[in-house]
This record gives structure tokens, C-alpha cells and sequence, in this order.
């Protein structure tokens, strides 16, 4: 039978029981739509964090005690060795490595004049650390090799912080108080924007001589660098692993007592976050369509028992076995083919709200789309096959005579 | 020769007995006939019926339909001498409910791969000639049993076949309407239609010119009516 044929008597046969084709269709309209968001969602994640990568600055890379990505027992990192300063003066000495700045941090009050910001991120640097650490001046200028040869008392405040205290004033040149520690601002920073939620604009910044001179020597240094112009970066990675390990006596064979993390860390970790996320999703979508496909093949069932005798009347008239398989085949792929287009449009909806309700930027692709309608089609397929088989195969004779 | 039905059976297994429903059949029928097979109920006359109509297959025997043998012929086979041979007429109508008239008239064509350029002018021609034009547009339900008849008879001559073959076609009318759906069969053979009727009322089957009688699965007479 003609193509069109089937499909208008498809169309036909699913008007006439509304109802029953919506409630078979939820379930398709479910995974599908899940397929949608879910997709969406990830990929706005994606963007999101790849954007907030590039504000961080590619290529750095950050020695500290302990790693960025903690994973295992905490147990195994407690009481390392501090770095030290000379550490850091060690590592920057290395060929392979480019720039150099190393950097401490503690939390303390900083206050103007009744004003105050509490718990921000003090962090004690050097001039490197504004390239390697990709930090934008707005106005005045950053830490100084001059600050911190002459250990001033010299502060470069962030947007957010700079804002609070200095809401209508200008900042330059006025005197705050860092930790009780009397400062005087030299410099404020661009907006950073956020990291995973953290404001990266809520801290300030002094030289690190006077940063032990006023909160003391005992912190461990983070010893954040760049790979020398040319270099690859593992090699820059083995240089300081090698240079730290016979630094802080590290037996042969025994493990890093430090990290050396890098963006591709992050990377990685961030990887098998999402990585777990599409596996869930994967699982969810499958559930979702089979029971969808379960409901879609029990109506079917239902319906060729109940058009047992027009498929006798069917055959009667001259339809063979492919007629009828193909006419019952196309309305359970028309059911879940119009189950998946709702899915979508649901699944973008959604998307969309999320989009414009949260920070993160949902964006559907094509080829959550294309794979939603592929799964739908499927779907429809391999659960209407059976139905239309035994419809197929059903004696017209026997047919005619059903009730 | 139209029909040439040779030592016909037809066997049922039930259980471990054999039961014959057709046993030792031999009929012949020829062009712008007008046959009727009567019997009881148990006659075997649905059987040689649904032989007849190749929607059934002989255990034993020969048929050869316009010198075709379709007694060996698989499903699909079948189903394309039935589009092209036979025409159902039903007691029971058997319409299909969510289909109009028109759309029910031109199933045949469909499942025939008429070309659609053709599909509608035969339909139409078929309706007016069953006198239907004005209700074509109706669902079965919307019709009176008299009208379903002749959408179903309309249906059966779509395909201009070689046989109409009609199962108690006014079991389910009143006897007026029964009357005229006869008056249409009989003009049908004037027209040079070949029309087997199945029955088991007398009255029915003296329309016909030639009477079949079954009994027991076997013929008991076959004679001018």
C-alpha cells in the first residue's frame, strides 16, 4: 500500500482515540525530553566552565601542598612539609620555567573608615603574579618588584572589595586596614567575575615581604609559574617535580609529598564529573524510553485484538501480510515520533527557562535534538514490530469471525 | 470456464479425529452466472465459501480459478487474486468504521496500487451506480443498514472481479431493504457480473438461477432454480 495511504490512515486511526495515544505517548515524551534538556544543560555547563577557564589563564602552573582535585583520603595529605620561599626562588631559577610568583594567603577584615569586608582573601605576591594569574588592572597599578624589595605596605584591592568600601571615592591613595594592618592603595583590579559560584573579585592583594612582615612566616607558599617560552609544558611539570622532590628529600619511589596541579587537572576532573552525568543521563533516557516503548507495544497489542475483524475485512479486500505489519508499524512510529517532538519542544523549554532563571547558559544543540528523534523513531520501531507482526500474521477467516 | 472446484476436501484435525467439512466437491461455474449455494448450518457452505474466495485453501483437490490454480497459492498470493478476482459482499456489512463511504469504496483500489490519478473517478462511478452520491461523505455509522449494503457491494465491484460472492447479504435487513439489495444483485448480473450467493433461506436463494444444495459437506443437488 502507497506510502501516503498508510500514513493518513495512521493519522486517522491515533485522532480517533485521542486519549489512549496521549497517555501511550508520556512516556516517549518523558525520555525524549529529558534526552533534550539534560543535553543542554551540559552543554551550557560546558560553555560556562570553558569560559571561566580562560579568565583563570591557560598554562599555569600552581605547586602547593595539596591538590586542586582532592580525591581519597584527606588523611594521606595532612601535615606536609611547608614550601618555602627559597622553593619558590629555586623553582623560578629552573630553565624551563618562564615567569614566577610565588604567593601566600590567609582571610582577614579589611576596613575603611567604619566600612568593612570581612573574611576576604588576603594574598601576598609578587609582580609575575598579574600575568601568570591573568589579573586586569582597572585603575592605578599592581604590586611592584620596588613594593616588594622595600616591603611597603602597598595594597591592590578587587572589584568587589574596592566597591564596598569605596562606594563613591575614589580608592587610590587612601588608607585601609588589612587584618588591623594599616595599607595604602595603590591599585584596583578589573572584575574577574566568578568561579564556580566563587567571586574571584573579592580580595587584595601586597607584596609578600610584607605579607610575612605582618602576618608572620609560617604559611606554606603556593609557587604558581609558567612553562619558558617554547617549552612544552610536561617538561616544565618534571623539571619542578625533580627540583622539589630532592629539595624536600623525597625518597626514590615514594610519592610526591606536594601537588602540582595544572588547568588539565581541573579538566580532567571536571571531565569525569560530566562524564558520570552523561552516564546517569544515558541510564534515565533508556529507562525512560522503554517504558515508554513497553506502553507504546501494549497499546498496540490492544489495538490490533481490537481490529481484529476490520484486518480480516483488510485482507479480505486484497491486503497482504506487508499491508497490514507496515500499517500497524507506521502508527506506533507516528505515536512515538509525535511523543518525541513533544519531548523536545518540552526538553527546550525547559532549557530555555534555565537558561534565563540561572546563571547558566542551557543551550539545546542539534545533535540532542537529532538523537532525541532518533531514539523516539526507534523507539517506535522496535516496539510496534511485535504488534505488527501478529496483526500481520493474523487468518482471515478467523479474523472475520471475531466479536 | 470461470470455476472449476475438482474433488474438493476439506479436512480439521480435532484432537486425533478427522473431520471432513467439504468431502468429494466438484462444481463448475461459468461467466454472468447466477449461482446460489444452500445448505443448513453445518453444511460446509461458509467452507466451499471461503474456498471459493480464496481466503481459505482445500486440504484435497483442484481449483482453478480462469484457468489458474489457487489451491497451492501462499498468503500473498491469495491476497492479490482477491483484490483483483473476488468481491466480498458480507452479512454483517464489515465497514470500516472510522472510514467514509468514499474512503471505504476505494480500500480496494489502494490495496490493488491503483494509480491515484484513477482512484477518485472509479469511486464515484461505483458510488453513483449503487446510488449513493449524495451520503458518500457519511461514516458507516451515519448510514442505514440498506446504505451499508451498498457501500459494501460498491466496494466489492471497485476492483471490477471476476466473482461477487455474497454471504447472507439481507441476514441483517428488514425485508424491503432485503428486496432491493436483491434488485441490485440481479441488475449486477444483467450487467454481466457472475454472483455466487451463500444462504441458507430458500426464498434467498431462488433469486439465483442456479441452486447449490450442501449437505453434510457434500452436494446433494445442483439444479436450475
Amino acid at each position: 500500500m502507497e506510502f501516503r495511504e498508510t500514513l493518513l490512515s495512521a493519522v486517522r486511526t491515533l485522532r480517533s482515540h485521542k486519549m489512549r495515544s496521549a497517555l501511550t505517548m508520556l512516556g516517549v515524551v518523558i525520555g525524549t525530553g529529558a534526552l533534550v534538556a539534560v543535553m543542554a544543560l551540559i552543554a551550557g555547563l560546558n560553555s560556562s566552565v570553558a569560559a571561566q577557564f580562560q579568565s583563570v589563564g591557560t598554562d599555569i602552573i600552581s605547586v602547593s601542598r595539596y591538590p586542586w582535585v582532592q580525591m581519597g583520603d584527606s588523611e594521606e595529605y595532612q601535615d606536609r612539609k611547608l614550601i618555602t620561599r627559597a622553593d619558590a626562588e629555586a623553582v623560578g631559577r629552573l630553565s624551563s620555567v618562564g615567569m614566577m610568583a610565588p604567593n601566600i594567603h590567609t582571610r582577614r577584615h579589611i576596613a575603611h573608615e567604619g566600612r568593612s569586608v570581612r573574611y576576604t582573601l588576603v594574598t601576598g605576591t609578587t609582580a609575575e603574579y598579574e600575568t601568570i594569574d591573568n589579573f586586569a588592572v582597572e585603575s592605578g597599578r599592581f604590586i611592584t618588584d620596588l613594593d616588594v624589595d622595600r616591603r611597603r605596605q602597598s595594597v591592590v584591592l578587587g572589584a568587589a572589595v574596592a566597591e564596598e568600601l569605596f562606594p563613591v571615592r575614589d580608592p587610590l591613595e587612601k588608607d585601609v586596614r588589612v587584618g588591623g594592618k594599616r595599607f595604602t592603595v595603590v591599585g584596583v583590579l578589573e572584575s574577574k567575575g566568578s568561579l564556580f559560584g566563587e567571586s574571584m573579585d573579592d580580595l587584595v592583594l601586597i607584596p609578600i615581604s610584607s605579607f610575612e612582615k605582618a602576618f608572620g612566616k609560617r604559611r606554606s607558599v603556593v609557587i604558581d609559574c609558567s612553562p619558558a617560552e617554547g617549552v612544552p609544558i610536561e617538561r616544565t611539570i618534571d623539571d619542578i617535580r625533580q627540583l622539589m622532590r630532592i629539595r624536600r628529600g623525597v625518597p626514590r619511589g615514594a610519592a610526591d609529598d606536594f601537588a602540582i596541579n595544572t588547568q588539565d587537572d581541573l579538566m580532567s576532573a571536571y571531565n569525569s564529573l560530566t562524564g558520570v552525568l552523561y552516564f546517569a543521563m544515558t541510564g534515565i533516557v533508556a529507562l525512560a524510553l522503554l517504558v515508554g516503548g513497553i506502553g507504546v507495544m501494549n497499546v498496540m497489542l490492544v489495538s490490533v485484538a481490537e481490529r481484529t475483524r476490520e484486518i480480516g475485512v483488510r485482507k479480505a479486500i486484497g491486503a497482504k501480510r506487508a499491508d497490514i505489519s507496515s500499517q500497524f508499524l507506521v502508527e506506533s512510529i507516528i505515536l512515538t515520533g509525535l511523543g518525541g517532538v513533544v519531548g523536545i519542544l518540552g526538553g527546550t523549554g525547559i532549557a530555555l527557562l534555565v537558561k534565563a532563571a540561572t546563571p547558566l547558559p542551557a543551550a539545546v544543540t542539534p545533535v540532542a535534538i537529532a538523537l532525541a528523534a532518533a531514539f523516539a523513531v526507534v523507539t517506535g520501531l522496535a516496539f510496534g514490530f511485535y504488534p505488527a507482526l501478529r496483526a500481520s500474521r493474523l487468518i482471515p477467516i478467523e479474523a472475520l469471525r471475531y466479536e | 470456464m470461470l470455476i472449476e472446484l475438482h474433488d474438493i476436501a476439506k479436512i480439521y484435525e480435532v484432537g486425533t479425529q478427522q473431520v471432513h467439512a467439504l468431502r468429494d466437491i466438484d462444481l463448475s461455474v461459468k461467466e454472468n452466472e447466477y449461482l446460489a449455494i444452500m445448505g443448513p448450518s453445518g453444511s460446509g457452505k461458509s467452507t466451499l465459501m471461503n474456498i471459493v474466495g480464496c481466503l481459505d485453501t482445500p486440504s484435497e483437490g483442484s481449483y482453478r480459478l480462469k484457468d489458474t490454480e489457487v489451491a497451492t497459492l501462499d498468503d500473498d498470493e491469495l491476497a492479490e487474486i482477491r483484490s483483483a478476482e473476488i468481491g466480498f459482499v458480507f452479512q454483517t456489512f464489515n465497514l470500516l468504521p472510522r472510514m467514509t463511504a468514499f474512503q471505504n469504496v476505494e480500500l480496494p483500489l489502494i490495496y490493488g496500487r491503483s494509480p491515484r490519478s484513477e482512484r477518485a473517478e472509479r469511486v464515484w462511478e461505483t458510488i453513483e451506480a449503487v446510488g449513493l452520491k449524495e451520503r458518500a461523505h457519511h461514516r458507516p455509522n451515519e448510514l442505514s443498514g440498506g446504505q451499508r449494503q451498498r457501500v459494501a457491494i460498491a466496494r466489492a465491484l471497485i476492483n471490477r472481479p471476476s466473482i461477487i460472492l455474497a454471504d447472507e447479504p439481507t441476514g441483517n435487513l428488514d425485508s424491503s431493504t432485503g428486496e432491493e439489495i436483491m434488485q441490485i444483485f440481479r441488475d449486477l448480473n444483467n450487467a454481466g457480473n457472475t454472483i455466487i450467493l451463500v444462504t441458507h433461506e430458500q426464498y434467498i436463494a431462488e433469486h439465483a438461477a442456479r441452486i447449490v444444495k450442501l449437505l453434510d459437506g457434500r452436494i446433494a443437488s445442483d439444479a436450475l432454480s
